[in-house]
């Protein structure tokens, strides 16, 4: 036996990562009180994919579902990884936007309403382009209202990992959640390759790939704030433990000067090894920062 | 006056092993007992191989003599030229190099993979010419008949300072080759990843081997038998249900062998849940030819698996595998030992049944996995996926395939073809005619390369249901069974729902409600592993994936 993970136990796991956007978002929300807002039988759809020749779907591949977590209002919206990539168009966008917006007026209200993103995305829907880029400009300004009175929280689980401008909003968000199987990173590994050869990052080279960009990784880097097991119950027991945490102390966007005087003292004439980034860059060196 | 009729003619009969004699003399100054230093293998090869040979060059469908090919191209090409390559997958782009620098002229191949566009490329610029293009026993066979070499290059895990080898798990190809060019007076010239003291086990003999060479790194190999289990879909979960049900349960299908590819994965891993859901454990699936799939692995963990011979092993299966000796065959260092001609015998005489996909079919049941403007030969699929008129021996499966009621009858293979009816975007799977004829033709073949005879299949199994084309009654009948089941594709669209009905009603084809599998139960939590993770899981952690099947 090489790891102790694997075992009867993880065979009979209930995977996280094999349910679709509508399916993770319920499993998140405590039974019975989920409904989810502007479903697929309001046929709001992307009206600019058809031209395109890509048939649209009725939901635009985001899932927005209202609900309590752990006895909290919170709304969770989930990106389809399966529809275009889980990219980010105008209505995927707005919905995701709109969503928060409501969170943010309840909370403001006196109804403290967490947020849960489940990114499975690429980033902004090539077909859509700049609708796409100004939904997450958007978005970013949301989360940024939001989180100042309920948590933002965001999960990425596998497959698609999280990439492009929505890798910013993991970026602000109040926590991030990610499995092992997932990945997170400003720049695709295949668009890497693209832009600067193979010979910078090799995209099919996935030891490589998670190495850098994968939930392991993140976590012991403390970009991240829990390595969960591709695991339903693991998924939902960290989920509401952090909108239980509330907003944190100092969000990990505003730690400018810890993460400035990181990347300053690296030595970037020398190629480093991810595992060295993990000595040097502490879970724990991060949370003394926000001291 | 006697001698004279006969016509007896005086020559030398000892021209081969005078020239294999004349050849080692001017290497035998470099080399200490059959081992050749790394540095002089340019030289060596340049000196043992002579312009004209016939040379076997060890690419196998999985492991590879890199070594030896990456050097062969170095040989200066005014020195040696006009090779005859006989190979059986043509895997590396070195081996079509050798034909862009005219070291190597004709070759005789069964495999072209990865290679195949380069094959066509180089046919057509006449710098390649081909013999023939083989199933891989049919290439091994003519070593021994007409296509015996000068000179073979094959590679080995290890050799000791006498030229024992080990050739480790994938033992695939090494010992035919080796076999034919011993005992006839060819070179035998074996890159090895180490010299060691002591094998393991000895798989050749020093007295088959000429050459040993240490190579500058180990032997090339890839993971073919290795399917992420994610990369399942429920179109594909229906289909293998079907199979479990409507062809394994009702023939009692006891010994098998699974081509490779997602249709056959999911068989494999709905047998310890759908399988086991209707009490088939022990009564199907219970002996088999294949390499160690990682997605096997569930159904050995559950006790489905009796036997597993292999033609080669798996890269990261090794440890697995050398775990399981009840179930695979070990040598008594605890490894693997494949043989890929023995496997194949095995999978064409011993087992009552071969389920394969494809990827194109004709109203006939002739299929072919040949795409426009590749040359990609046949490997060991058509050996496996047809009937071999030699067997003789009875078992269940083949004597239920038997629709004659005569004082003389035979039984018959199981020959199952599972194929969606369209491949990806809206190309139909079923076709009028094949590419293969188009692609034979310009390239000049005798007849159109088939991978499988329509004759020799007894079902076809799509998503829309089952044809059993072995009880279909004429030709007519034959086609009007695989219509039904060939969806809207062009072959699909004559099908006539009233023809359909009766031939549902006479057993001649089913859909999943004929044989109690309802489609909406082909979910992707039947499966026993749905990932590679899982895989890891059921072996105990004993399954190593490489690299670039892990996502973690």
């Amino acid at each position: 036996m090489t790891d102790k993970r694997y075992g009867a136990n993880f065979i009979h796991r209930q995977s996280f990562i094999e349910l679709d956007a509508r399916e993770r978002a319920t499993a998140l929300i405590d039974a019975g009180t989920s409904r989810e807002l502007l479903g697929p039988f309001e046929r709001v759809e992307s009206p600019w994919l058809a031209m395109q020749g890509v048939t649209p779907q009725e939901d635009d591949g985001c899932v927005v579902m209202k609900g309590k977590i752990a006895g909290q209002a919170a709304v969770v919206i989930a990106l389809e990884g399966a529809f275009q990539g889980g990219s980010m168009g105008e209505v995927s966008g707005e919905k995701m936007t709109a969503a928060l917006d409501l969170a943010y007026a309840d909370s403001k209200k006196g109804t403290p309403t967490s947020a849960v993103i489940l990114l499975e995305t690429g980033g902004v829907r090539l077909q859509e382009a700049n609708l796409g880029l100004a939904v997450i400009a958007e978005l970013l300004g949301s989360i940024l209202l939001l989180r100042k009175y309920a948590p933002v929280i965001c999960l990425s689980a596998g497959m698609v990992g999280c990439f492009g401008g929505m890798s910013l909003a993991a970026g602000l968000a109040s926590y991030v959640v990610m499995t092992r199987e997932a990945r997170l990173g400003l720049n695709g590994p295949e668009v890497i390759e693209q832009e600067n050869g193979i010979d910078e990052f090799d995209s099919s080279d996935h030891a490589l790939v998670w190495a850098i960009d994968g939930g392991e990784q993140r976590f012991a880097t403390g970009l991240i704030d829990a390595l969960v097991e591709d695991d339903t119950p693991q998924v939902v027991e960290a989920i509401r433990r952090f909108v239980g945490e509330g907003v944190p102390t100092v969000h990990r966007s505003s730690q400018v000067t810890l993460y400035r005087s990181r990347i300053g003292a690296l030595d970037t004439s020398r190629q480093w090894d991810p595992k060295e980034l993990r000595t040097l860059w502490t879970a724990k060196s991060a949370t003394e920062g926000k001291q | 006056m006697a001698q004279q009729m006969l016509g007896r003619v005086t020559r030398s009969w000892t021209t081969r092993r005078d020239e294999k004699r004349r050849r080692m003399q001017l290497v035998q100054p470099w080399m200490k007992g059959p081992v050749l230093p790394t540095a002089r293998v340019i030289e060596a090869l340049g000196t043992l191989i002579v312009s004209g040979d016939s040379i076997v060059l060890e690419g196998d469908n999985q492991k590879q003599a890199d070594f030896l090919s990456r050097s062969l191209v170095k040989v200066d090409p005014g020195k040696l030229h006009d090779l005859h390559l006989i190979i059986s997958s043509i895997s590396r782009p070195e081996h079509l190099t050798l034909f862009e620098l005219r070291i190597a002229k004709k070759i005789d191949f069964s495999y072209a993979g990865p290679q195949s566009l380069r094959v066509s490329q180089l046919l057509e610029d006449g710098k390649l010419e081909i013999g023939a293009i083989h199933t891989y026993v049919e290439l091994y066979a003519r070593l021994l008949v007409d296509l015996i070499p000068n000179v073979v290059l094959v590679c080995a895990e290890q050799a000791d300072a006498e030229g024992n080898l080990y050739t480790g798990p994938n033992t695939e190809d090494t010992p035919v080759i080796v076999e034919a060019a011993a005992f006839h007076d060819a070179i035998v010239i074996v890159q090895v990843n180490q010299i060691v003291d002591k094998l393991p086990r000895v798989d050749i003999p020093a007295s088959w081997v000429d050459v040993v060479v240490e190579a500058d790194s180990p032997f090339a190999i890839e993971p073919l038998f290795t399917r992420d289990p994610r990369h399942i879909d429920e179109l594909q979960i229906l289909i293998a249900m079907m199979v479990i049900r409507g062809i394994y349960e009702r023939h009692q299908v006891h010994s098998l062998n699974h081509g490779i590819g997602f249709d056959t994965a999911a068989i494999e891993l709905l047998l310890p849940t759908f399988g086991e859901s209707l009490g088939l454990r022990g009564k199907i699936c219970e002996h088999w030819t294949l390499n160690p799939h990682p997605t096997m692995i569930p159904a050995i963990e559950t006790g489905w698996v009796k036997s597993i011979h292999c033609f080669g092993s798996e890269v990261g299966m090794d440890k697995y595998v050398a775990a399981r000796p009840d179930i695979f065959f070990l040598g008594r260092d605890g490894s693997l030992r494949s043989n890929r001609v023995l496997c194949q015998l095995a999978g064409q005489y011993a087992v009552d049944g071969f389920t394969g996909s494809t990827l194109q079919m004709d109203a006939d049941a002739n299929s072919s996995t040949v795409t426009t403007g590749r040359l990609a030969g046949f490997g060991g699929a058509p050996n496996m996926g047809h009937d071999p008129h030699g067997r003789r021996h009875s078992s269940h499966a083949w004597l239920d395939l038997i629709t004659e009621n005569k004082p003389i009858v035979r039984g018959r293979k199981l020959v199952v073809q599972t194929v969606e009816t369209f491949q990806k975007g809206d190309v139909p799977a079923f076709v009028e005619t094949l590419d293969a004829v188009q692609v034979g033709k310009h390239a000049g073949m005798p007849i159109a390369p088939v991978m499988i005879y329509g004759d020799d299949v007894s079902h076809v199994v799509t998503e829309e249901g089952i044809a059993y084309l072995y009880k279909a009654e004429g030709q007519e009948e034959r086609r009007r069974a695989l219509a039904a089941v060939a969806g809207v594709s062009p072959v699909g669209r004559k099908a006539v729902a009233s023809e359909t009905e009766a031939l549902r009603k006479k057993g001649v084809v089913a859909y999943p409600e004929d044989i109690g599998v309802r489609r909406l139960d082909a979910k992707r939590s039947l499966l026993a592993a749905r990932s590679m993770e899982d895989l890891v899981a059921w072996s105990g952690g004993l399954y190593n994936p490489p690299a670039r099947f892990r996502s973690w």
